[in-house]
């Protein structure tokens, strides 16, 4: 704002309430503001950055290099441990059960807590099932992990109810064998999830307003039409934010895979995170391991970044 | 009035209310089997608990105890075979500290991040948040070498220091949006008398906030009390091991004593939590509420 004569009054007026000094009394204030402030973030920042930003940064560095326990940090690697990745036979089993983890964690929650949720609206003693459902919740994956591992066992519940379904006797070994130790492990995982699934998705059923369902239902449509044509698409937002958390918590876990696994020879193969572990602490390769964990790490960021294009998605479509 | 009365046909109502009646019956049934895939498994840990060994191992899994006295020696060997005292023990310290100090440090963070005003509020927001977006395999091969050279693995205090750090970013975006939305002509009635920024947050932002640092409080705690993976990795002694490291190395290692133990210790492991649950019920649902949405 110059004044060249055009607007001599300007100048005038800014000198005359002394504008320069409340500037420098404003820039003044906000840096003492930030110094209080920051004061108040320090613990937080320096908590955070060094024992959970530094390590991360340390990790990606750890993957480059040939350390492993007894030795230090004395070569420089390049790309070696992770060309290594692509020749290790329990990497491939590894990252093939990390995805059917992630498409089962997309899969099963979503699919049965939705038709859990709108089942049960409605039922009588509405509440006590949900509750039931929602028990397992509150258990720590640990415990819940120790009673499937005997749920599962050879003379089992499982085995003894498919024994009493089909009339004779069965003894498979689910946690022992290739091809069913994963299914079952999944499906552990999805009966403690999918009652917290289906409580947020009751929450996002009942945010929906009722009168264009009234609308359409007066119009003739058929309670099927209304669920995929109006429901659906208002409930969307919520599926997308279950189908994130249930991603997420699904193919990074480790207690169930642990426990339930401990018994099962490949226990490394069950999935990245496992594989990580038996490298790192088990057998002392160290750099070998950080590479797994950033591997991890890229497969956490593409998920979160698909989400966040598809809420932009979504965002946009609502409105 | 009467004139409508007529136009209805109440045999057609009869009807109607009959069909919906009978579906409510065969809705019920429906949910009566689902609910089974729920309820079976906690009607065999219940029952496992009152066997002894010998019971267990003769009898159908379902078969119900013939006494209820077995739980108590099943108790007792858990306990003493799984250390399960001094777990107890341990994980309480590290959920009540790791919990207490994450949630104070971020309600701080939260206060300075929301009430006073300064430029770039939002980079270092995410400096703070960035700390929970990575997978957590990413943190342990680091935290391990460092502890070790420090000396502080296997230590109460390091893993005290552990989880007060990572339960710091979520509590932080919590209270920042709580703390945005409470009105600030109170904090500047206390300026111009004077108070100093902490007295302002100690008096009168943070007895506005108790409901949300309960319920981040309860999750970070009940976070830190099913944790498996850290104190494996970070704490591995008796002396320092978490419950759930106690039962997962009780159920590897003595796989000699029978199913019936080890879920005993299972049950007590998970009692505290359980019970927690129960009491602090609303403060739960409100915390499951802010985690999901």
């Amino acid at each position: 704002m110059t004044s060249n004569g055009q607007n001599p009054s300007d100048q005038e007026i800014l000198d005359r309430i002394g504008w320069s000094q409340i500037r420098a009394n404003e820039r003044k204030l906000q840096r003492k503001n930030f110094w209080v402030a920051f004061a108040f973030m320090l613990p937080a920042i320096l908590l955070v950055s060094s024992l959970l930003l530094a390590p991360v940064a340390f990790n990606v560095y750890l993957s480059f290099t040939k350390w492993a326990k007894f030795k230090g940090i004395d070569q420089f690697a390049g790309i070696a441990n992770y060309v290594r990745l692509g020749t290790n036979p329990f990497f491939a089993d590894a990252l093939y059960n990390t995805s059917i983890w992630v498409v089962a964690s997309i899969v099963f929650p979503l699919a049965i807590g939705l038709a859990l949720a709108v089942f049960l609206r409605g039922v009588p003693f509405e509440n006590l099932f949900k509750n039931i459902i929602f028990i397992p919740r509150i258990l720590a994956p640990t415990a819940v992990g120790v009673l499937w591992f005997y749920v599962y066992a050879p003379d089992g519940v499982v085995n003894r109810f498919l024994g009493f379904v089909t009339g004779g006797d069965v003894d498979i070994g689910w946690l022992y064998q290739e091809n069913t130790v994963t299914p079952a492990i999944i499906a552990t995982f999805v009966w403690q999830s999918v009652g917290l699934v289906m409580v947020l998705i009751l929450l996002g059923l009942s945010a929906i307003p009722r009168d264009p369902i009234e609308a359409a239902r007066i119009d003739g449509a058929s309670s099927g039409q209304v669920f995929r044509h109006i429901v659906l698409p208002l409930l969307l937002p919520t599926l997308l934010v279950v189908t994130i958390l249930s991603v997420l918590a699904g193919f990074t876990v480790f207690d169930l895979l642990w426990v339930m696994g401990a018994s099962y020879p490949g226990q490394r193969t069950l999935s990245l995170a496992v594989f990580m572990y038996f490298e790192a602490f088990q057998k002392g390769s160290w750099a070998f391991g950080s590479a797994i964990a950033v591997i991890i790490g890229i497969v956490v960021f593409s998920v979160t970044w698909i989400q966040a294009v598809l809420q932009h998605r979504v965002d946009r479509m609502m409105r | 009035m009467s004139n409508t009365m007529d136009g209805i046909d109440f045999a057609a109502i009869v009807d109607k209310e009959r069909a919906s009646k009978q579906r409510n019956w065969l809705a019920l049934t429906a949910a009566v089997i689902i609910s089974a895939v729920w309820v079976v498994p906690f009607y065999y840990l219940a029952i496992s608990i009152f066997k002894t060994t010998e019971e267990y191992s003769l009898n159908h899994p379902l078969s119900l105890p013939s006494g209820l006295a077995p739980v108590v020696e099943n108790a007792v060997t858990a306990w003493t075979h799984a250390k399960m005292g001094a777990g107890l023990w341990n994980s309480a310290l590290y959920g009540f500290l790791g919990a207490g100090i994450a949630v104070f440090i971020a309600a701080l963070a939260a206060y300075g991040l929301s009430r006073i005003d300064f430029k770039r509020k939002n980079l270092w927001f995410m400096l703070i948040f960035s700390g929970t977006i990575f997978p957590l395999q990413m943190y342990l091969i680091p935290l391990f070498f460092f502890y070790q050279k420090v000396g502080i693995l296997n230590t109460h205090f390091g893993m005290v220091l552990f989880y007060s750090a990572i339960c710091i970013p979520f509590p932080v975006l919590v209270l920042r949006n709580y703390m945005n939305g409470i009105p600030r002509d109170m904090d500047e009635a206390a300026r111009m008398d004077g108070a100093s920024e902490f007295t302002i947050f100690r008096r009168i932002v943070l007895p506005n906030c108790w409901g949300p640092i309960t319920a981040t409080f309860l999750l970070q705690f009940t976070w830190i009390w099913n944790d498996l993976l850290f104190s494996t990795v970070l704490a591995n002694r008796a002396e320092v091991r978490s419950i759930m490291n106690a039962l997962q190395v009780f159920q590897g290692s003595y796989s000699s004593t029978g199913p019936n133990v080890v879920l005993t210790a299972a049950v007590i492991a998970s009692a505290p939590s359980i019970m927690m649950f129960m009491l602090l019920r609303k403060h739960f649902m409100e915390g499951m509420r802010v985690s999901g949405s």
